[in-house]
């Protein structure tokens, strides 16, 4: 009876042998730890009926090693269908935001294109204007075809209205600069919208300038028709010989009006309001 | 001895040959790899209880890897084959922890 209770506190006692604080004696000497047992059963002669145990062993490690191998290769393999299911829906959902950032892209990029473009077309239209400005207002060289116009004075007789006239005939006739040159004292004067022509002793004043004749004025613009509208009856050419004086006409396919306009800021006039 | 050279010989094989698992297969081997860690784990505590019997092993192992197997093909069919495996996981895992915390006493008595 009590040999049997023994037995039953010693199995208690090899099962739980964490507990091993009760006064219940230990069977250590008899019965080995377990470390020693798997020691002993690795070092013990091989025996042909661990056979098999080796076997399954060995296909134990041998698919581990294909399992993990595959899951390096390709991690999708072998998910559920469910679980492809979320990863494609989730793809899909990232395609979808990542195709609207690209239109939203591609929309900016446009807009910035054709801003781009819109201020280069606008600077190229503002250079255009500029230059035409700077013809018309005299403040740059031109050269082109057209016409000189001598006309020599020895009596001074030519008025001031004759020589207006004749500047007033050649831009009838689509001259685009014009330079009246007195070579008796070796001036010239741009002539601009605001030139204007007043009598002077020995000459005339255009613009505050006074020239002496022979004067000689230089017209850009078609040779022919300048030419035809300083020759006409009772034009300018007819007015300088009725005072005494001589005109000559001579075509040129290249001229150069050098003489510049200088602009003064307006004093008065401002540009309007625009819209009212 | 020879189940530990097996092992050994088993994990040199799958490194040296370049097979990759059927695709029959694929959603089985790691539920099956998994029952077998568990039938290989309470025969390392039986060495250790001196109770191991290389039959006992040899049907437990065969047996807990087919019925993973099994398990999880069923779940496949019925369609809850994710859920089922879990729970074959799960169980398994817990075995072998228990098992495990059976060898650590065995082996630290701790």
């Amino acid at each position: 009876m009590t040999e049997e209770k023994d037995r039953k506190e010693s199995e208690k006692a090899e099962k739980k042998p964490a507990s091993g604080e009760s006064d219940v004696p230990r069977f250590r000497p008899i019965v080995p730890s377990g470390g020693k047992r798997f020691w002993r059963a690795m070092t013990k002669r091989p025996q042909a009926s661990h056979l098999w145990v080796g076997v399954l062993l060995a296909l134990l490690g041998f698919g581990a090693v294909l399992q993990v191998r595959g899951d390096e290769e390709d991690a999708l393999s072998h998910a559920r269908r469910d679980e492809l299911l979320q990863i494609y829906d989730g793809l899909t959902r990232e395609a979808d935001r990542l195709e609207d950032e690209i239109q939203e892209l591609r929309r900016d990029r446009d807009d910035l294109a054709s801003s781009a473009g819109d201020e280069s077309v606008a600077l190229e239209q503002a250079r255009e204007r500029l230059r035409q400005a700077e013809i018309i207002a005299g403040t740059v060289e031109v050269s082109g075809p057209g016409i000189q116009l001598t006309i020599s004075d020895p009596d001074n007789q030519v008025s001031d209205t004759t020589l207006y006239n004749a500047i007033y005939e050649l831009r009838s006739a689509g001259a685009e600069a014009i330079q009246i040159e007195g070579q008796g004292n070796d001036t010239a004067v741009r002539i601009v919208a605001a030139s204007y022509f007043l009598p002077a002793d020995g000459g005339v004043e255009v613009s505050g300038v006074e020239l002496e004749p022979p004067y000689v004025i230089t017209a850009i613009g078609n040779q022919e028709n300048l030419e035809e509208s300083m020759r006409f009856p009772q034009g300018v050419m007819s007015k300088v010989e009725l005072a005494d004086g001589e005109a000559t006409v001579t075509q040129f396919s290249e001229l150069t009006v050098d003489t510049l306009h200088e602009v003064t800021e307006p004093e008065h006039a401002r540009p309007a309001p625009e819209g009212e | 001895m020879i189940p530990a050279l097996g092992l050994l010989v088993g994990i040199v094989a799958g490194l040296l040959f370049d097979v990759s698992v059927p695709l029959d297969l694929q959603p089985y081997v790691p539920i099956a790899i998994v029952a077998a860690l568990d039938a290989v784990f309470g025969g390392i505590r039986a060495v250790m209880e001196g109770i191991f019997d290389d039959k006992v092993f040899v049907v437990s192992f065969v047996a807990n890897v087919l019925i993973a197997a099994l398990i999880v093909y069923l779940g496949d069919q019925l369609g809850v084959g994710a859920q089922l495996s879990t729970a074959v996981i799960v169980v398994l895992g817990i075995r072998i922890f228990t098992n495990a915390a059976t060898i650590r006493r065995h082996l630290f008595r701790a």
